[in-house]
């Protein structure tokens, strides 16, 4: 089985002197970007575009690392973890498999960009898809940096945190038993499910490097979809929304939820953007933080990009009503 | 896109994260303690690009392109070259007036506690943020009558200039603005000019009328060249 190096055994067509590759086209489109370095500077300096600029770049800037952190995981489950050895350690029971990978979400401290490449890993190793979509919208949650984070935040509301977390697991499990009754295989890409060759001693090195550099350029190009839409829709979404829904509860929940998606904010700073917002009640800031780690407009890209489009197509809406639920439900259960 | 010119692109990407970590420029876009991670990511993807490059040499292995998406979606990668070039060509300002103005005229407070420790004596540098929390909540009226020293850039309000300055808790897109109205003859302050001003509160004027915009005496205003850190935590 060829696997991760399939893209290196398929040769090339003939190549006649003249022929234009991609490092031409590159290196032209780096000449051009140089020479017309004064039109670009102009363009950007009107002032709505230079804030989008600082937003698309402070969002690639803050995501890659943690986008570089998955892929390490991705590398390292590829390389080490086989398909086996991950039977052992989960339930054969997928109904019970999807709890306890929604409990292994407690221990990745990455934001919702790190969990995409580790679940795609996951199905290629063989773990059932549902469990391994729990851990994806689990993982970036409820693990403890985020829960900190939330009780920083919220200084006087310990119980923001109980609800946060109770509302994400919730919406993490349920989506993974929907998965498990409803979802169909071919949904997911193909090439999702490519396992890693099997091997041993240096070999493994080189599959982890080269599973991590794969994964990096696969989902890197997404990730850059979504923070060039997260930073066009922040300077679109009018502020005087907020103002309108203070005291309107059903239409500020609805409105949290797709702020939650269109912001695309890290998980581990979007508490204190909810706390900011003082002039709602908890409960529609409860929305924005159990929506915004499972679906935004960076994490649809990226999971179109991972697992195809027919899959975010489904899954992301899904996610968006499933999560609006558990969160309204978490919030009346627990918070005052 | 071929597999050398996937190499390329992630060392450039690497070196672009190495670039804006190297001095001051990341503080423009994330935290201070983010600087590590940057520094962390852009050595990986520049060893993962290396090794890669290496290895396809010692290999000899063709230049195909990587055949895992299909139609538009193999494109994709192209667009990692769009933070490197806006990195790289542009690097673009932190936050300013316009993101403060876009915010509203009003700041978006959290009530953290309602009596603050008490100021050390003398003109003390306060930062804008613990500036209005204060002025907002502070019950024990720790700013009435203490002089106060205050950083921040200029912010039009109709004709009025505010100071404001950005606090965040991760990167720039999730920014929220301080305002603090300016009481005194300034002069002709342009936006995004930064300005180190000295004054006091004036009490009772951070209100939920007022939007939690603490009006300021100001006695003293100078004009400063932006600092390296231009947000507060």
């Amino acid at each position: 089985m060829d696997g991760s190096i399939r893209s290196v055994t398929i040769a090339p067509p003939a190549r006649s002197p003249v022929r234009v590759t991609s490092l031409h086209v590159f290196c032209a489109v780096l000449l051009v970007a140089v020479l017309a370095r004064p039109l670009l500077t102009d363009a950007l300096s009107a002032p709505v575009l230079r804030t989008a600029a600082t937003v698309f770049v402070a969002v690639c800037v803050q995501a890659i690392p943690f986008l570089v952190f998955g892929v390490l995981l991705s590398g390292l489950i590829a390389a080490f973890v086989s398909p086996a050895a991950l039977r052992r350690v989960l339930p054969s029971r997928p109904a019970v498999a999807v709890p306890v990978a929604g409990a292994a979400g407690l221990v990745l401290p990455g934001c919702e960009c790190a969990s995409v490449p580790v679940a795609r890993r996951l199905i290629g190793q063989g773990v059932p898809d549902a469990a391994a979509l729990t851990f994806l919208l689990a993982a970036p949650a409820i693990n403890p940096v985020v829960l900190v984070a939330t009780a920083v935040a919220f200084p006087g509301e310990p119980r923001m945190v109980l609800a946060r977390f109770l509302g994400s697991l919730a919406t993490a499990c349920v989506l993974g038993w929907l998965w498990q009754r409803l979802g169909r295989v071919e949904w997911i890409a193909e090439r999702a499910r490519r396992a890693a060759p099997a091997v041993s001693g240096r070999g493994r090195w080189a599959v982890l490097a080269e599973t991590a550099r794969h994964d990096l350029v696969s989902a890197g190009g997404f990730l850059v979809v979504g923070a060039l839409t997260a930073a066009t829709l922040s300077v679109l979404v009018p502020p005087a929304w907020m103002d309108a829904l203070a005291g309107q509860i059903v239409l500020a929940v609805g409105v949290m939820a797709v702020l939650a998606v269109v912001l695309a904010l890290c998980s581990e700073a979007d508490a204190f953007v909810a706390a900011s917002l003082s002039m709602l009640p908890l409960l529609p800031r409860l929305v924005f933080l159990v929506v915004g780690p499972a679906v935004d407009v960076k994490l649809i890209a990226l999971q179109a990009g991972t697992f195809g489009r027919a899959f975010a197509l489904r899954f992301a809406p899904a996610t968006f009503v499933v999560a609006v639920l558990c969160a309204v439900g978490a919030g009346l259960a627990v918070l005052p | 896109m071929r597999r050398d010119t996937q190499h390329v692109l992630l060392v450039l990407l690497g070196g672009a994260l190495l670039r804006i970590a190297a001095d001051d420029t990341y503080l423009r876009y994330v935290r201070p303690s983010h600087r590590w991670l940057l520094i962390g990511a852009g050595a990986v993807i520049v060893v993962l690009a290396v090794v890669a490059l290496v290895r396809d040499r010692v290999a000899a292995v063709p230049h195909g392109p990587d055949h895992d998406h299909a139609g538009a979606e193999r494109h994709v990668p192209w667009l990692l070259l769009v933070p490197v070039l806006v990195i790289a060509l542009v690097a673009p300002p932190a936050l300013g007036a316009d993101a403060v103005s876009r915010a509203g005229p009003a700041n978006a407070v959290v009530q953290a506690a309602d009596a603050f420790p008490a100021l050390p004596d003398g003109p003390v540098d306060l930062t804008v943020g613990e500036f209005v929390a204060r002025a907002a909540w502070d019950t024990t009226g720790s700013l009435d009558g203490r002089e106060v020293v205050l950083t921040g850039f200029a912010v039009r309000r109709g004709a009025a200039t505010d100071l404001a300055r950005m606090t965040i808790a991760c990167c720039a897109a999730d920014a929220r603005p301080n305002r603090v109205r300016l009481v005194g003859d300034l002069g002709d302050v342009a936006p995004d000019t930064w300005l180190r001003v000295v004054g006091s509160v004036q009490p009772g004027s951070a209100t939920a009328a007022t939007g939690y915009v603490p009006a300021m005496t100001v006695t003293a205003a100078t004009t400063i060249p932006a600092p390296p850190d231009p947000y507060e935590y």
